[in-house]
């Protein structure tokens, strides 16, 4: 359900989520998103960082600036016209992220599914998927809408060590591994783009709400 | 200059940590204990926030090579400088050659040394804080090693004279065994025995406990809560999951996640969490986010002293 006003809770002394519904959806996934990104781009006074996620947004601010009665209200006020507002259509920007399929997990997932590797691939490689949120390691971005045939459970052992570049699934989400990282998906493919980079601005290359589509390479 | 002689288990470079890249996956990081940060870098005449040695997990020694002014805060160890005893949170010129040794630390946990000038290593997402798990920010982005050697940084201002030391009344209440927290972005459904148990239990700190979280073991917190669609948390943050055993996020936690949250520890007594170790006993006090922010506050201001003392102290 989406609130018909967004709610403000204190999360610690820094911080304050604004809550926009209470189950899940595109449709609510898509207003956080463009709530969050006029939000970040206004750059209002003692905000430090904007963290969009699937049923609010989270504002860090500096506590010795402001308090949280007066971010929560300003917030929420903020949100209030901002959420039906025309500003608030904004998409994200669009990628397109070439693949080499050659994960070490491709025949196991064909085996999974009942499906053939090369079918696997066209079923991945077909989709436009959603940023829905950041996080778990940075520049992991959660990619949304796979396929129902390719859904599978992740594996039952994580394994100690994946490589950055591995594109991978689990459940009814894809994703690529930004860092060296433990993970537990299944690693379908790899790719050269660098998806985070500490040194670059902004450092990760997918932001929420941006999609991204995969090219098949050889 | 100075250089690793003898690298204890756990040795990192961190400062006030990342503020801006948590939409990026980017956790916060930096010193464990923030007061201890400062209060290190203010006997030396650095900024605040400038990148210090974090210490932790057993004794070590380091080497100067060059004429600097050192300060060692949070964490007690017995530390020695050419084998004369050196006090905590105590301005102390190191000549060039001199050696600093640090035995095992017997109260508290992570030990901050400050050099004059900080440490120079790259600024990434504006912080030199290292971030083990992405191996990047720091030296290289791990822990720092015997033979490593690091390059201090230009020093901006004069550091106190010999002796200088921060007033005991200003530090955090490390012996205090009671945290004060927040309610968490779903107190509310947590029922009323829930919070009986969370705020009456005592509970201790783990052996699973890191710069990621602290795991906490006594009274479970039973729910039917499972997990919950992923949201923003924070250093500080108690999170319940279907076992009923609480974690605390801390400064290198992932920034998203599922569990829900029952509580946040006051940021002002973070630093005393932080310095708990394994088997130590801790309660909570629920107070209001008005009560919490004021304390913060208050935090800030006892630093301000210390900062300012540190610069009014007469220069030789």
């Amino acid at each position: 359900m989406i609130l018909s006003e967004p709610q403000a809770f204190p999360l610690g002394d820094s911080a304050v989520t604004i809550k926009f519904g209470t189950e899940r959806s595109p449709d609510l996934l898509r207003r956080i998103h463009a709530v969050a990104h006029v939000l970040a781009a206004a750059r209002l006074r003692a905000v430090e960082d904007v963290v969009p996620s699937y049923l609010a947004l989270t504002v860090f601010y500096d506590p010795l600036h402001a308090t949280y009665q007066e971010m929560a209200t300003r917030l929420v006020s903020f949100c209030r016209q901002v959420v039906d507002s025309e500003a608030a259509r904004a998409r994200g920007r669009e990628h397109v992220i070439p693949v080499r399929y050659d994960g070490i997990d491709l025949d196991s997932v064909a085996k999974a599914t009942g499906l053939h590797a090369k079918e696997v691939v066209a079923r991945h490689a077909l989709r436009t998927y959603n940023v829905d949120l950041l996080g778990f390691v940075p520049g992991w971005a959660y990619l949304s809408e796979l396929d129902p045939s390719l859904q599978i459970p992740r594996r039952p052992q994580p394994r100690p060590r994946v490589a950055a570049g591995s594109v991978a699934i689990a459940a009814a989400q894809t994703g690529i591994y930004p860092l060296d990282t433990p993970g537990g998906w299944h690693i379908i493919g790899t790719t050269s783009t660098v998806m985070f980079d500490p040194a670059r601005d902004p450092p990760s290359l997918l932001s929420a709400g941006d999609t991204v589509r995969f090219e098949p390479v050889a | 200059m100075i250089s690793i002689t003898k690298a204890p288990p756990y040795l990192t470079i961190q400062d006030a940590g990342r503020k801006t890249a948590r939409s990026a996956g980017v956790p916060p990081g930096g010193a464990m204990d923030s007061f201890a940060l400062c209060v290190a870098n203010a006997l030396v005449g650095n900024p605040p926030d400038s990148a210090v040695l974090e210490w932790a997990l057993g004794g070590g020694s380091i080497r100067f090579d060059r004429d600097c002014a050192f300060a060692l805060a949070g964490a007690t160890a017995h530390a020695a400088l050419s084998g004369s005893d050196v006090a905590p949170c105590t301005t102390t010129y190191a000549r060039a050659g001199e050696v600093l040794s640090v035995q095992q630390i017997v109260g508290g946990r992570f030990l901050y040394l400050a050099c004059s000038g900080g440490f120079d290593v790259p600024l990434l997402l504006g912080s030199r804080s290292t971030y083990l798990p992405g191996r990047f920010g720091g030296l290289d982005g791990r822990t720092i090693k015997t033979g490593d050697s690091l390059t201090a940084g230009a020093a901006t201002a004069d550091a106190p004279p010999a002796g200088f030391h921060c007033a005991p009344d200003l530090m955090p209440r490390y012996d205090s065994g009671i945290l004060h927290v927040t309610p968490g972005t779903q107190h509310a459904m947590f029922d009323e025995s829930s919070w009986r148990i969370f705020t009456e239990g005592s509970y201790r700190v783990s052996m699973a406990s890191d710069r990621t979280g602290y795991k906490l073991e006594g009274a479970a917190i039973a729910n039917s809560l499972g997990t919950l669609p992923s949201e923003a948390g924070c250093p500080g943050t108690i999170q319940v999951p279907a076992g009923g055993a609480p974690i605390c996020l801390m400064a290198d936690a992932p920034t998203v996640g599922g569990y829900p949250k029952i509580a946040v520890v006051s940021e002002a007594d973070l630093p005393i969490l932080a310095q708990r170790r394994p088997g130590d006993s801790i309660r909570f006090e629920l107070i209001s986010i008005d009560q919490s922010q004021r304390a913060l506050k208050r935090r800030a201001s006892d630093l301000n002293a210390v900062v300012h003392s540190a610069k009014r102290a007469p220069r030789g």
